[in-house]
């Protein structure tokens, strides 16, 4: 008995254990850290470096991805994304969709997280339905989209009707980029989910301090709750940027022509940037051309993130903090 | 951490080695194409790669018929690309035989089948139907030369279906079974047809979609005499009288909204479901378009075939697709991709299909298989059988996609329709930006 604790107590020892522990720790943690970030790094370097710069060696080119004769272009092919009408316009519409949809989105599901924050009735069951339309799939929102703003058929121009309006063409230019817009902001349901997580850490007794102290719930909104919620609200806002800037599909399926030769009938309102670039891939078979509006638009949604960002970072109480008190 | 030979694994070492892990892998893509394969492209492995959509083929009878392992994969342009591209070509792909033709072949990419065919039990050079000519090319005529691929079937889809219900209540006599009409009295039908209330369209007097744009506008200018594309179909010419002719009908069909246009958009995305409502008059579809008609009792007794309307001088019955199948020159399994597809093509599938009626069979044989268990059947074959005569090939460009041409006709269409554009001022445009798109095709494939 003695002689065990005698070798418990000394290998226990400061002199003895420790450092063979420390030695274990050190080996074993970067071991570890590598293990699990590796499948990433590799993964990272063969699905987004491998394609960006394979994406870069195709834009100097004027391949179409299956003729032989291809050759080196050079520059030419961002020489003329800024000289094709085509691109610039769709690249402005892609703004004012961005313009349109982000802002609007996180309002709309801020506005709608504050409702169902508060304690009434039916409060699961309204949380439940506002963000049934966020999983619906995209490809059947679409089709039930086409069908209510259909001319002739559809739901929206009966209602236009019975208050004695004239019927509207819905899905053809100028008001099918409206139908657009419904059609994301109809999955806003995302976003109040989030805002909503958010809202349930924001402190009570910051809130019942301010009330204490005579503040009005608008006030208390204001000067407590929006602030605290800036960071997540400015994470939806860097998200919502760069996902409206790739917008792709939804305008495809709303197109009047069904399947892959949808993209050569996208009205112009939704003639989106994404689109542009999947038609000079797909459908005139402008691999190059479309391998350099890819890194433009690359560079783009850098740029309008950094601006975003220098922007949030005036805007954002990071863990509470004033910006304008932060010391950075 | 050491790795094996007990050197610290740094950072650094374990950045190159995902890089060099990454390179490996990529490369290993890129070189397989290079390596060969198994059992070359003439016998290949058991396993086949086919590009279909689901429920097309077959895939269980398929396998147990050849004793074949056979993978099906989505019909998909981007994913094809990419498979060509990267020397991993699939085994049988399907494709529209009519405007895709002089473009795979013009970039080597599809497999000459003559030899298959030549010693073919089951399709016999004979038997085939000439609307299979769309799936041969020579390097400057499309109709002539190697066959390429086949129709599994196909339609004269410049014939045009009609509802008797609709003709009769709006007092229009019917078209002629054996006569065609002409398209300006094509469209003063569609226009007595159309009946609306208010301003809501309740019935539409005719679709004149077709299967695309441009190739609806060159039927109609081949009907009228002349040609879109120029001899060497490495232009198109929208500036003679022909094609200007196509385009003032399109323009005023578009303009007097008695069908689905680039602004008047058919949420249905196809004419089937307004056909099949009574909302749609006169549908714009070959022989095909009986097969869905079939299943509707009601409907089939009231719907007849009719023949392709002409422009002018010459009677035409294009057919714009002969959706079919090809054989990458890629592929490292020809034989076997032949195997599957002379059973396909020939055995009793396409007999399968010729019993369902949703288009005419590629091998004339199979005609006695068709469909004629109602007058309404036996009606749109009488009229389908005497279009025949009538088929010729329409060139399609190898220097373009019609994906390409078709997105530059829904470019300038929709301002076209809607303002005051006339037929000249659009075909300038049209042509401008087209011939551009062809010469640049021309210059990949010289």
């Amino acid at each position: 008995m003695t002689a065990t604790l005698t070798e418990a107590s000394r290998e226990s020892s400061p002199g003895t254990a420790r450092p063979r522990a420390k030695r274990g720790r050190a080996g074993t943690r970067p071991r570890t850290f590598y293990l699990f970030v590796g499948p990433w790094i590799a993964g990272f370097l063969l699905l987004t470096v491998f394609p960006l710069g394979y994406a870069f060696w195709m834009s100097l080119t004027n391949t179409d991805g299956l003729s032989p004769n291809w050759s080196y272009v050079g520059i030419d092919n961002y020489v003329r994304v800024f000289q094709d009408q085509q691109t610039i316009a769709s690249l402005g519409r892609t703004m004012i969709f961005m313009l349109a949809t982000v802002p609007t989105g996180v309002a709309a599901g801020l506005a709608m997280a504050v409702m169902l924050n508060r304690d009434f009735r039916g409060r699961a069951l309204f949380r439940a339905l506002f963000y049934l339309p966020a999983v619906v799939p995209g490809v059947a929102a679409a089709l039930t989209f086409k069908i209510i703003f259909d001319k002739n058929a559809g739901f929206a121009n009966a209602a236009i009707g019975a208050a004695g309006g004239e019927p509207v063409s819905w899905l053809a230019d100028p008001y099918v980029r409206m139908v657009l817009i419904f059609m994301i902001l109809w999955g806003v349901g995302g976003s109040m989910i989030v805002s909503l997580a958010a809202l349930q850490d924001v402190p009570r007794e910051l809130l019942e301090a301010a009330k204490v102290d005579g503040a009005g719930p608008v006030h208390s909104f204001f000067r407590i709750t929006l602030p605290l919620l800036s960071p997540i609200i400015f994470f939806q806002v860097v998200t919502g940027v760069i996902g409206s800037l790739q917008v792709f599909v939804p305008s495809l399926l709303l197109a009047p022509v069904n399947g892959a030769a949808a993209v050569t009938a996208v009205p112009e309102g939704n003639y989106l940037f994404m689109v542009h670039v999947y038609a000079e891939y797909f459908a005139k078979s402008h691999f190059g051309y479309a391998s350099a509006l890819l890194w433009v638009l690359f560079i783009f949604v850098l740029l309008i993130t950094a601006i975003v960002f220098k922007i949030g970072n005036r805007a954002v109480f990071y863990g509470g903090v004033d910006p304008s008190e932060r010391k950075d | 951490m050491r790795g094996s030979l007990g050197t610290p694994l740094s950072r650094r070492t374990l950045m190159r080695g995902s890089a060099l892990g990454a390179a490996a892998a990529a490369g290993a893509g890129a070189l397989s194409a290079c390596a060969p394969s198994a059992g070359g492209g003439g016998g290949g492995s058991n396993t086949l790669t086919v590009m279909a959509p689901e429920n097309e083929i077959d895939i269980k009878a398929a396998e147990q018929a050849l004793g074949l392992k056979i993978k099906r994969i989505e019909v998909d342009t981007t994913k094809l690309t990419a498979m060509l591209a990267s020397g991993t070509a699939p085994d049988l792909v399907r494709g529209l035989g009519a405007v895709e033709t002089p473009y795979i072949v013009a970039r080597d990419l599809a497999l000459p089948l003559d030899d298959y065919f030549a010693s073919s039990e089951l399709l016999k050079e004979d038997d085939i139907d000439p609307i299979n000519d769309v799936w041969r090319y020579d390097g400057s005529v499309q109709g002539q030369g190697p066959r390429y691929g086949l129709a599994k079937d196909y339609s004269q889809d410049a014939m045009f279906w009609y509802n008797t219900a609709l003709l009769d209540a709006a007092g229009v006599a019917y078209p002629s079974d054996t006569e065609p009409v002409t398209f300006d009295q094509w469209l003063d039908m569609g226009k007595e047809l159309t009946q609306k209330d208010g301003d809501t369209t309740t019935v539409y007097g005719l679709s004149a979609g077709g299967l695309g744009l441009f190739i609806s506008l060159a039927n109609m200018t081949a009907t009228a005499g002349g040609s879109l594309f120029a001899e060497d179909l490495a232009t198109v010419d929208f500036s003679s009288p022909e094609a200007q002719k196509a385009l003032s009908w399109y323009l005023e069909y578009a303009r007097a909204r008695v069908g689905f246009s680039p602004v008047e958009p058919n949420a249905d995305g196809w004419d089937w479901p307004p056909y099949q409502t009574s909302r749609l008059a006169m549908s714009w579809s070959g022989y095909w378009f009986g097969g869905a008609i079939a299943a509707e009792a009601a409907l089939a007794e009231t719907s007849r075939l009719a023949p392709a309307p002409t422009m002018g001088s010459e009677r035409i019955s294009a057919c714009f697709g002969a959706t079919g199948y090809w054989i990458p020159k890629a592929s490292k399994n020809h034989d076997n991709a032949w195997k599957l597809f002379e059973w396909f093509m020939g055995g009793q599938p396409a007999k399968d299909r010729a019993v369902g009626g949703w288009g005419m069979p590629s091998l004339l044989s199979l005609r006695a298989d068709l469909p004629t268990g109602t007058p309404a059947q036996e009606q749109a074959l009488a009229v389908q059988e005497a279009e025949a005569d009538y088929f010729k090939v329409l060139s399609f460009s190898p220097y373009v996609k019609v994906e390409a041409l078709d997105a530059v006709l829904n470019q300038y269409l929709p301002d076209a329709i809607n303002g005051d554009a006339t037929a000249a001022s659009l075909g300038d445009t049209l042509q401008t930006d087209m011939n551009a798109l062809l010469a640049e095709g021309k210059e990949l494939v010289k």
